[in-house]
């Protein structure tokens, strides 16, 4: 019974692995169509999905205790605040020559 | 030291704690990936800063050997696989499988440096150096570090293949949780490269 239930789940790891390798694949293969700002906005995704899964299966989120739901959250939530603290400056500051002379 | 002794004075090292449902190595390797998030993010959002606020920026994928990125990222991601076949292999007690996808995790990684040390190689025989540009030093000081965290790696799961294996006689259950636990590290590191890849050779 549970031979026959690590032999699924080691199908199921296979078909994972297959899948992230299609997807880096894929983005090798937008890389290379340079594509520009569309770029970012299809191979971040793809990226973030494939790391996510192997995240998802490989590290065993999908059964894992709140407690470590927990500390993930609370380090995205520090993570993204401190990634937009800079970046909400960096909007705001000046970017043509006579942007600058006005500070 | 016996296992009886050991659980005496450490408590939970084996058999979860009832508030957190986890024992203590696997609550203190994720406390640890956390920390791991939050040092190759800021290096991330410095990246992502940097380009953001400057006139010009090269076009990456010109400057990379993309075909070794790709590569160096199937061989990372097989790593992880054959990492999940030795941890099955050891619950299931069976040692020389466990070994032989060990060393083979170990082969991967090895080869995994190898190939990164060719790229940098190349580089700097195109006089391609930290100092040469702002992204040179991004990309040096991120994938340096990650292949830092790769021999890390090599070293813990060599330990546990090799010399290590006496701590599999003393306790077999704590010797499992301690191979979960750098199982986890190993795929985290495969999961930086993912991010490492898409964003320093394709975007």
């Amino acid at each position: 019974m549970e031979q026959h239930q690590e032999k699924d789940e080691f199908k199921r790891d296979l078909l994972i692995y297959f899948s992230i390798i299609a997807m880096t694949g894929l983005i090798v293969f937008i890389g290379q169509l340079h594509l520009k700002v569309l770029e970012f906005f299809l191979i971040v995704p793809i990226a973030c999905f494939e790391a996510g899964i192997l995240a998802f299966y490989f590290m065993h989120l999908m059964t894992k205790k709140k407690t470590i739901h927990l500390v993930l959250l609370l380090t995205v939530i520090v993570f993204v605040t401190l990634l937009f603290w800079p970046a909400w400056d960096v909007a705001y500051s000046p970017r043509t020559p006579s942007e600058f002379t006005t500070y | 030291m016996t296992h009886d002794t050991t659980e005496e004075f450490i408590p939970h090292i084996v058999e979860p704690r009832e508030d957190t449902g986890l024992y203590n190595s696997k609550l203190g390797i994720w406390l640890f990936l956390a920390s791991e998030i939050m040092l190759f993010g800021s290096l991330f959002s410095a990246y992502i800063l940097i380009r953001v606020g400057s006139f010009s920026w090269p076009v990456q994928s010109d400057l990379q050997n993309v075909p070794i990125g790709a590569i160096n990222s199937i061989i990372l991601l097989s790593s992880s696989i054959f990492y999940i076949r030795a941890y099955v292999a050891l619950k299931a007690d069976d040692i020389v499988k466990y070994k032989k996808f060990m060393y083979l995790v170990i082969a991967f990684a090895c080869l995994f440096l190898c190939l990164k040390g060719f790229e940098y190689y190349q580089h700097f025989s195109n006089h391609e150096y930290p100092k040469t540009s702002v992204f040179f030093a991004i990309y040096f000081l991120m994938t340096g570090l990650h292949a830092l965290h790769i021999i890390g790696g090599v070293i813990v799961n060599s330990y546990y293949a090799g010399p290590g294996m006496y701590l599999r006689a003393q306790n077999k259950q704590w010797f499992i949780n301690r191979v979960e636990v750098a199982g986890l590290y190993w795929h985290f590191v495969d999961l930086v490269w993912i991010f490492l890849f898409s964003t320093l050779y394709l975007l």
